[in-house]
């Protein structure tokens, strides 16, 4: 009995401790914010047709995708990691679409991954951004959706002309994990709030060319999924 | 002064809630690992086993609610008079009048499972539930949709409570809820279990059949689980509308074509049919399958490429050997019955 007040006293002890580290060390909000993009138009979920860059005509209903395994550096090449932090993107959540981190200092570059790493994927239900129950998980053969595009498109010549999209793989030769690294400081000032644009016509040839009408459906891990993927590990850039 | 006053009192404070809530702990559960098996796989550690958390697991395993239109429970496929199989069925029922795809397999021994499903799809056992509960040809149901149903009853509220210290009701607390009633569905007590413990003896035919065993089966039906739980090719023809080759789909591996799990042939008597798409519906039916129609290619499994030779006297013998693996005590287990069976479980004791 005597002991619980101790831990509570420890407990209590740590997290002060923890605070005024935190507070002389990491003191900067860095806020990203996700911008979607189709092509030069801001992307509408639903209500828009696009043309990709083969002239298929889609609408887009759903667009999400995991960023994990941030890390940050300064001018002086100083490294924050955030491993074990997962984010949840979703066009159809605007806050979703911020992302918040105590720094250091002002970040000169940003590399994160897209996807979700192996361990994660096995290491049994998860919970939060990470629950399966934000439908971005396959439940018959474990493991994340890491990133998902869908939509309708007149050229798609699956069941009611879908154009689904959803990419992972975690698996040995089914690798879909991406990294991506950017540069802020391109002209050698370091930022601490920063917009991010993701372009979704990339997803079909930023390297691979990918048609609709030849690939309207990707729904599992393989040699499709791993294309999309190095497609889409392109659609990122800094906005000035 | 009044700052060390105040830390005192809130530090009181926090001591006494912290007491309150000790007060209603859950009850620890002891998972037993019978004496010569090897260590379980399941890391106890992050889902600890307790007597709250094991009635929930049950409660949840036999509530119907849980499918799309309330017709369908865990338990209506895997039936403990079956050994948790479907019992008679060769494919299971689904919701909306529809079948599954493959034989549902006994549960028993999970905590040695690293991979599920004929394919071993599933790598850990808290994801298994989330494949039948969202498959269309199973119970139907979005996981957004079971949750929010389970936080809607007041009871479920009251025991995720119980059991998880905090009425929150996740995926991942249902999931661990389930895998603690699972987990503790452990077969170690059949007759063979009482002859290799000394407490019983084979009859002849028993004793014959268990000889036969050890000479064509048990490099696959690995003791103590009966299985090595590998996957393999056993020579058989994928039907044409159910085209299920098996391991290949989780692998993307042309050469893990047609390969299977390896299935327990722990309570095999009352599992049948046999088979990942239970196309065998009796042993006899198994035995012709590798002593006669199996179809040997380069593919099939390297021990099955002379099938296996078996006369009509040796698969008597090994019928009565493979009844001893059924094990009543598991099979008639009140504490793996629906809740609210009469008797007090006999393995919860504090």
């Amino acid at each position: 009995m005597l002991k619980i007040p101790f831990v509570i006293v420890l407990i209590t002890c740590l997290i002060t401790g923890a605070f005024t580290r935190g507070k002389a060390k990491q003191s900067i909000v860095t806020s990203i914010k996700l911008k979607h993009w189709v092509g030069n138009k801001e992307m509408k979920l639903f209500d828009e047709t696009y043309t990709n860059p083969f002239g298929e005509p889609f609408i887009i209903s759903k667009f999400r995708y995991y960023i994990s395994a941030i890390s940050l550096t300064d001018n002086n090449q100083v490294e924050t990691s955030l491993a074990g932090r997962y984010f949840l993107v979703n066009e159809a959540d605007t806050l979703s679409k911020t992302i918040e981190l105590l720094t250091v200092a002002p970040v000169a570059t940003i590399s994160f991954v897209l996807g979700v790493d192996s361990a994660t994927n096995t290491g049994g239900v998860q919970t939060g951004g990470l629950d399966p129950a934000n439908g971005m998980f396959w439940t018959w053969n474990s493991g994340y959706i890491f990133a998902k595009l869908e939509g309708q498109s007149d050229v798609s010549p699956a069941p009611a002309h879908s154009f689904t999209w959803d990419v992972g793989g975690f698996r040995h030769g089914q690798n879909a994990l991406r990294k991506v690294t950017l540069v802020l400081n391109k002209n050698g000032t370091a930022r601490s709030s920063f917009v991010v644009n993701a372009d979704v016509l990339q997803w079909f040839n930023a390297v691979h060319p990918l048609k609709i009408a030849q690939s309207p459906v990707c729904h599992q891990p393989g040699e499709l999924a791993k294309k999309i993927a190095d497609n889409y590990s392109a659609m990122f850039s800094v906005a000035p | 002064m009044r700052i060390q006053t105040i830390l005192f009192i809130a530090l009181f404070f926090l001591a006494g809630v912290a007491w309150i809530n000790a007060g209603s702990k859950p009850t620890p559960l002891k998972f037993v690992v019978p004496a010569g098996w090897p260590s379980p796989v399941y890391d106890f550690k992050k889902n600890p086993l307790t007597r709250q958390g094991f009635e929930l697991g049950r409660k949840l395993f036999y509530d119907e609610k849980l499918s799309k239109d309330s017709t369908i429970s865990c338990a209506g496929c895997h039936q403990q008079f079956g050994g948790f199989s479907t019992y008679d069925h060769n494919l299971s029922h689904g919701f909306n009048n529809s079948l599954t795809t493959r034989n549902a397999p006994a549960l028993q021994n999970l905590a040695w499972q690293k991979e599920f499903m004929w394919d071993g799809g599933i790598t850990h056992l808290d994801l298994q539930p989330l494949a039948p509960l969202t498959a269309i040809n199973e119970m139907g149901e979005t996981l957004a949709n079971v949750v929010k149903k389970l936080n809607r009853d007041t009871a479920y509220k009251r025991m995720f409570t119980a059991a998880f210290g905090a009425p929150v009701i996740t995926t991942q607390k249902m999931t661990m809820a389930l895998s603690q009633f699972v987990l503790m569905l452990v077969s170690s007590n059949s007759k063979y279990d009482k002859v290799t413990r000394g407490e019983a003896e084979f009859s002849l035919p028993e004793k014959l059949g268990y000889e036969i065993f050890q000479r064509k089966c048990r490099s696959c039906h690995a003791t103590p689980l009966f299985t090595d739980l590998s996957y393999r090719n056993t020579g058989l023809q994928a039907d044409s509308t159910l085209a299920d080759y098996g391991r290949m789909k989780i692998t993307g591996n042309k050469k893990d074509s047609l390969k299977f799990k390896v299935p327990s042939l722990r309570n095999v008597a009352i599992t049948f049919p046999y088979g990942h798409d239970g196309r065998f519906f009796s042993l006899q039916n198994v035995y012709e399958h590798y002593r006669n129609k199996m179809q040997v290619t380069a593919d099939t499994d390297s021990l099955l490429q002379q099938k296996i030779p078996l006369s009509n006297y040796e698969t008597s013998q090994l019928t009565a050997f493979l009844r001893t693996l059924t094990d009543t005590s598991f099979l008639k287990n009140p504490a793996f019955a629906p809740p609210g069976y009469p008797i007090t479980p006999s393995f919860i004791h504090y």
